[in-house]
């Protein structure tokens, strides 16, 4: 029985001649090439040994779809900041109704997706990973199990400061997030910053899922600002306000946001040379007001979006105490299509009523303003409506349209830079309560201010800067008109 | 400063050819209308249901007194307009229609031009300002102190703004002068001087500013006696119309002590109640413009 003598299994060194000679392996001398092979030839069985563990796995699992399985308990394991009594109020209803349905092996694995998606709502965990266990009561019957989820929740804490440089304005921030708060996927967040032109700003909210489907969620926020607005209409402005909003939907479907919001608006600081009538708006003012907000977004990029469509529509009422009493209506819109390849088009529109109730005028913080590097171009920000010296006043009824031409940089479509050409227009109006409404709103849509131009877009995340060259077309007498170069950063352009 | 960089000549001659329209200006009901008659901005009278055409506040009322006095008839009054409205945020201001002026925009003046522009429209007092003499031009500048000094420092630190709940909660508060400003010598911190905490405060003694007052009102009286204007000038001056502002708050003082000092002294009452007619004649109201 010499054949039967064992033998040690012969040295197999790496990177070793094994291959037949249909998986051309290359020659040993060039052993960069040879390691490279050996790997990909690795990656290329575990895959395969992957793949098939996958298929008998779910072969297994479909074969006993309909074996009898119930779910006895689920277990979250590792939320240890998370509240039992919320957990409770997201899985309780998945154990409520599998009375109702057969216990199947397929209903235990459906009811598990669902949990795995709602807890993933919450954002508050980093991994979460699901295992069936035989359950641990002690009354169990055959067939039932524990649904288990090893969680691992996402950092409470972050803290975080930052400096920006842009739009003639440079400004320092610091903000804190806590995640979590009270374990109940609340978050907190407080955010401080100040800049050149905003001198101070700082907002702090609350927000908490209002259903147990977390597809609505309320929030509470104190915030307030000092803004230098000597530029056009020479004051400073103060706010301090609180807001209470409850948000619903998603943006591609359409976010509704129905809130109040209550706010101290200071003007003061004038320069010497303002106008009367700047001086007569000085001073403090309270809005109340309530408010209701529809989003819509489909475009397939928020900066510079190629295809899709954007709506907003927004109405407020104001005049529940304080000194503001006015209904608002504004909508904005854009539209974004392919028009050959590498050429965008998009077509922007906004419009807004600002009708006073009662005999008092609408507060100067709370008109519209129009002009400027992001709304109608070639004009200064905030340029255009009536005027009273150095100083825009505002109005009650405006309309704005935009025509962009968005192009790829010839040879470079992957670049974040794109060519520019724009044309806008744009009236703002005050309201004669002496007429009728139609009166000013066809008299509003005549004589708009006209501007063209040329530039460069930049999709720098998450803000678009946009360098143009533009001159006004049509303007008012009276009209901040900007001829040449004009920057502008922002996030919603005409 | 002529800028470093200038536009080249084809660029300055392309940008004059735009807008290639121009429309008129946008009319608007928003802008202030224009001033007709000289209107004087002041803080609000006591009772703004029933006004009486005297302001609240005594350095308004000063200059009210002062314009009146001076012989002006005719004067708005405006009380709709914040401080923040004002030059330097105070006020009173005074605007007045401009000559020749085609937006009628007006020239707004702060306190401390409303005196030149009396002079010009009814005449310089020449360099006695209205007083008898040398002597009395001098004793006038005392007088001033005085009132400015110990009188409105009692109305500051026994007569304060009512405090409200709002007033106490309101974020922006307006700035006042502080009380250390008004008194001579200053009064100590709080902090004594030893102390290793940085002074802060002021430690105001009642007795010795309620003192000091009562001495100056019974000076004031004492010196007025029964002249018709004060140091026995024939036409009203400035310090008649500071003595009147000071005497007409304290008369509507709600602090006892400081009132009762006034109404005790008949001249100085009735001299206050024969000018507050004089001076309530020579303004008209006008409602939010």
């Amino acid at each position: 029985m010499g054949d039967s003598e064992l033998r040690t299994p012969p040295l197999k060194p790496p990177l070793h001649s094994t291959a037949a000679p249909r998986d051309q392996e290359p020659d040993d001398k060039d052993l960069e090439k040879l390691r490279k092979w050996h790997e990909e030839r690795m990656a290329r069985k575990l895959r395969g040994e992957y793949e098939t563990a996958v298929f008998h796995l779910s072969e297994l699992v479909n074969d006993n779809l309909g074996s009898t399985a119930r779910i006895a308990s689920i277990r979250v394991e590792g939320a240890t900041h998370t509240r039992k009594s919320f957990l409770g109020s997201l899985i309780n209803p998945y154990l409520g109704s599998a009375a109702d349905k057969p216990h199947t092996l397929e209903s235990v694995l459906h009811t598990t997706r669902a949990v795995g998606h709602i807890l993933q709502e919450t954002d508050i965990f980093q991994s979460l990973g699901a295992k069936l266990e035989a359950s641990r009561d002690a009354f169990a019957q055959p067939g039932d199990v524990d649904v288990v989820f090893k969680a691992k929740e996402k950092g409470r804490y972050y803290l975080s400061t930052s400096t920006e440089v842009g739009n003639n304005e440079g400004g320092a921030s610091a903000t804190c997030r806590v995640r979590n708060a009270f374990g109940g996927a609340e978050s907190f967040e407080a955010n401080l910053a100040f800049a050149t032109k905003t001198r101070v700003s700082y907002n702090a909210s609350l927000s908490a899922p209002l259903t147990r489907t977390l597809g609505t969620r309320g929030e509470i926020s104190l915030f307030g600002l000092e803004r230098d607005n000597s530029f056009y209409a020479s004051h400073t402005e103060g706010v301090r306000g609180l807001k209470a909003v409850v948000r619903t939907g998603t943006l591609r479907s359409g976010l509704a946001e129905v809130g109040y919001e209550a706010v101290l608006r200071h003007l003061s600081k004038l320069t010497p040379s303002a106008s009367i009538s700047m001086r007569e708006a000085a001073g403090q003012s309270i809005k109340s007001s309530v408010f209701l907000n529809w989003t819509r977004d489909t475009r397939d990029d928020r900066i510079i979006g190629t295809r899709g469509s954007y709506l907003k529509l927004i109405q407020e009422f104001a005049g529940l105490g304080g000194d503001a009493s006015f209904s608002k209506t504004e909508a904005h819109g854009q539209l974004s299509r392919p028009l050959f390849p590498h050429v965008t088009v998009s077509l922007a529109a906004k419009g807004g009523l600002l009708w006073p109730v009662g005999d008092r005028p609408v507060p100067f913080p709370d008109r519209f303003q129009l002009g400027g590097p992001i709304s109608v171009r070639s004009f200064r920000a905030n340029g255009l409506g009536p005027r009273d010296g150095p100083d825009s006043l505002g109005g009650n009824i405006y309309w704005a349209a935009g025509l962009s031409f968005i192009s790829d940089l010839p040879r470079k479509p992957h670049w974040p830079v794109k060519l520019h050409g724009f044309l806008n227009a744009g009236r703002l109006d005050a309201i004669d309560k002496s007429k009728p409404v139609q009166d000013s709103i066809i008299a509003n849509l005549k004589q708009p201010s006209i501007s063209a131009g040329v530039g460069l877009v930049y999709k720098l995340d998450p803000v678009r800067v946009e360098v143009n060259f533009g001159v006004p077309l049509v303007a008012s007498a009276g009209d901040g008109t900007r001829k040449g170069i004009q920057v502008g950063i922002g996030l919603d352009f005409l | 400063m002529a800028s470093v960089f200038t536009l080249p000549k084809p660029l300055h001659h392309l940008f004059s050819l735009f807008p290639l329209h121009t429309y008129p200006p946008v009319p608007t009901t928003l802008k202030a209308n224009a001033v007709t008659s000289p209107t004087l901005w002041v803080h609000p009278p006591r009772n703004t249901e029933e006004p009486d055409l005297l302001s609240s506040d005594v350095e308004c009322l000063k200059w009210q007194a002062y314009i009146a006095l001076r012989g002006l008839s005719g004067i708005t009054l405006r009380w709709d307009i914040s401080p923040d409205g004002a030059i330097e945020g105070r006020l009173p201001n005074l605007h007045a229609p401009l000559p020749g002026s085609e937006d009628g925009g007006g020239q707004l003046l702060p306190a401390a031009s409303i005196a030149d522009w009396v002079d010009g429209q009814v005449g310089e007092l020449g360099p006695l300002e209205g007083y008898v003499d040398e002597a009395a031009k001098d004793e006038s500048r005392a007088w001033v102190s005085l009132l400015e000094g110990n009188v409105h420092a009692a109305l500051v630190l026994f007569h304060p703004k009512p405090v409200t709940l709002l007033s106490v909660i309101a974020p922006f508060q307006p700035v006042a002068p502080t009380i250390e400003s008004m008194l001579s010598p200053p009064p100590p911190p709080l902090t004594g001087l030893s102390s290793i905490l940085p002074a802060y405060g002021s430690r105001v003694d009642r007795t010795i500013v309620l003192e000091r007052y009562k001495e100056a009102i019974s000076s004031l009286s004492e010196r007025l006696g029964t002249d018709r204007w004060f140091l026995g000038s024939s036409v009203p001056t400035a310090l008649d119309a500071l003595l009147f502002a000071y005497l007409h708050c304290l008369l509507h003082c709600k602090d006892n002590a400081l009132r009762f000092e006034v109404t005790r002294r008949v001249n100085l009452v009735a001299w206050e109640r024969r000018v507050q007619s004089d001076v309530r004649a020579a303004f008209r109201h006008t409602k939010a413009q």
